[in-house]
């Protein structure tokens, strides 16, 4: 009897528990597997064996070429400039819009529309406005901005991908930190309002502190999202203007499937693993150490 | 008292030319959409001199906008029923049970969240055509299960502690199996953390881009929205009235989805970044 009812306990794991070991194990566990496999081969995905080479891939990724380290720094500076920049707006957006407007909920519609969009389209639509778009606003203002060459030039082309970054992803963060703002109670704002505090006062020592978790939160989102950003640079610059605005992800999908490289591709892609897996672990370490102290 | 309701009114104002400026992008894709091209050359901001769905017509019929349609409600639809069910049974018996297996069976489930798709995607190619599930609709939705199941698990995991335990027992002592508690007691009660999982996979799985290119972009008849509208503006680069309608019509599902359910979205996007 006994037995029987542990039998009937590890069947019932299995069939409840089971689907998901072996889709999670096949779709993820595989191919992570075989790409430690891959990683340490040179194999055009087209031969029918690799050829072994140890880690042969893993120092021509710093050694070679240069492309990888290029796109390492690129997408370095642009995560650190993303996480800055659509975390401040999206925050004085937030408060703005939680305070009692006739069209608050409208006005905060209108910011997340950008986010429900697919990100391939939202750059397709910026490119028509930075090449099409602008050229009609010069002709109309005669405003230097316009005139740029907001795709064309190096420079410019990484703002581009910024804001184009920004403006798709400010309402996801915005919702975060309103649903932050609301979950503060209102005695707290009126004591300090009562004890004196002025406006800034009020948000730097009694709004932001108690607004901790939700900056977190975000924090860790637009780091993880803008480590692995891809589908609005593709639709965007492709990569140009001389391939300076190649992030790793596009990079990887670069070396694999137009350049064949899939075991060199492979190696890159352990590699942004590694940092991935560093950075979250890095982050999340802090906020644990900092939540601690509040 | 004054005061302060003059500075709303101004950060009202603020706010809405802001607003209009943030969604114009969307708009001049709307009016161009309506453009003959010699009018979309001459000039981008003017508005249509007079409304003409001859664009929609001739990119309907182009990229079969009907069959797109239904390929995305037909990975979304597998997608999403495969990750609710199999990730609201495996969390109810991960977050039930404590033995070493469940133990291990949850960070096995969980810790793929930790892995960047590009970190896969070369070999998860060669992993997909051996067991079938490329070029077709019904593989790329199974493959969204093993993708999707990671964070469900999560939520529903986190979810399910908050049940008290009680009920299943006496559920138990009524001599009801765990199969039948699982989907007469316990799945109805999951109905918020369902939602939230919905609407998230809905965005996600809906909008995505890279999966469905490697699996699914070699054939017309299995395209999704996203990768039309790719192809599209890829073959029509310089044809912008037609990249902006075709663009359009990717779009307008999510808008309407968003418009019919605003609030279960925004409560969904909230709920799974704060316990994401």
């Amino acid at each position: 009897m006994q037995l029987g009812q542990k039998n009937k306990m590890k069947l019932e794991n299995l069939s409840f528990v089971g689907p998901c070991l072996i889709l999670v194990g096949i779709m993820v566990y595989l191919p992570f597997v075989m790409s430690m496999y891959y990683s340490m081969t040179k194999w055009n995905g087209i031969a029918k064996e690799p050829i072994f080479i140890g880690f042969q891939n893993f120092i021509n990724l710093f050694t070679g070429d240069q492309n990888f380290v290029r796109s390492i720094l690129f997408t370095a500076k642009y995560s650190i400039l993303f996480i800055v920049v659509v975390n401040i707006i999206s925050l004085l957006l937030a408060v703005a819009l939680v305070k009692k407007l006739k069209t608050a909920n409208i006005l905060r519609a209108i910011f997340f529309i950008p986010y429900i969009m697919s990100m391939i389209i939202v750059g397709f639509i910026w490119r028509f406005i930075f090449s099409q778009g602008f050229a009609s606003l010069q002709a109309m203002t005669d405003w230097g901005i316009f005139k740029l060459s907001w795709l064309g030039d190096t420079k410019l082309a990484f703002y581009s991908i910024i804001i184009v970054s920004i403006w798709q992803a400010v309402g996801f963060y915005m919702v975060i930190y309103i649903a932050g703002l609301q979950a503060i109670p209102d005695d707290v704002l009126e004591a300090a309002t009562v004890d004196g505090a002025g406006g800034s006062y009020r948000f730097f020592h009694v709004v932001l502190p108690l607004l901790g978790p939700s900056i977190t939160t975000c924090i860790f989102m637009s780091l993880t999202n803008s480590i692995k950003v891809f589908d609005i640079i593709l639709a965007l610059t492709g990569g140009g203007p001389g391939g300076t605005t190649y992030s790793v992800t596009l990079d990887i999908y670069r070396e694999a499937f137009q350049n064949n490289n899939y075991g060199l591709g492979a190696a890159k892609s352990l590699v942004l693993f590694v940092i991935v897996l560093a950075l979250t672990t890095f982050v999340l370490h802090i906020f644990k150490k900092k939540e601690v102290e509040m | 008292m004054k005061k302060t309701k003059i500075g709303l009114i101004l950060l009202e104002m603020i706010l809405i030319v802001a607003a209009a400026i943030f969604i114009y992008p969307v708009f001049l894709m709307v009016i161009n959409s309506l453009k003959p091209f010699a009018e979309v050359v001459t000039d981008v901001i003017a508005l249509p001199k007079k409304i003409e769905f001859q664009n929609y017509a001739y990119v309907t019929e182009k990229i079969n906008f009907v069959r797109l349609f239904f390929n995305n409600l037909t990975i979304t639809t597998i997608g999403l029923a495969g990750i609710i069910l199999f990730s609201s049974m495996g969390a109810y018996i991960l977050s039930r049970r404590n033995t070493k297996f469940t133990r291990m069976a949850y960070m096995f489930c969980i810790i793929p969240m930790l892995i960047p798709f590009q970190t896969i995607m070369i070999t998860l190619l060669k992993v997909a055509k051996t067991f079938h599930l490329s070029d077709s609709l019904w593989g790329l939705g199974i493959q969204y299960w093993g993708f999707g199941i990671p964070m469900a698990v999560f939520i529903y995991n986190g979810f399910i502690k908050t049940i008290p335990r009680e009920i299943d027992e006496s559920a138990t002592i009524d001599g009801a199996s765990t199969l039948t508690i699982f989907f007469r007691i316990i799945f109805p009660l999951l109905k918020p953390v369902t939602a939230t999982v919905a609407v998230l996979d809905v965005m996600w799985i809906w909008n995505d881009f890279l999966l469905p290119m490697l699996m699914v972009n070699s054939r017309p008849q299995t395209k999704t929205l996203t990768l039309a509208a790719y192809t599209f503006v890829g073959q029509y680069n310089t044809n912008w009235h037609y990249a902006m309608t075709a663009m359009v019509m990717a779009v307008v599902p999510s808008i309407l989805f968003f418009i019919v359910m605003q609030k279960h979205i925004i409560k969904g996007v909230v709920a799974g970044a704060v316990k994401g």
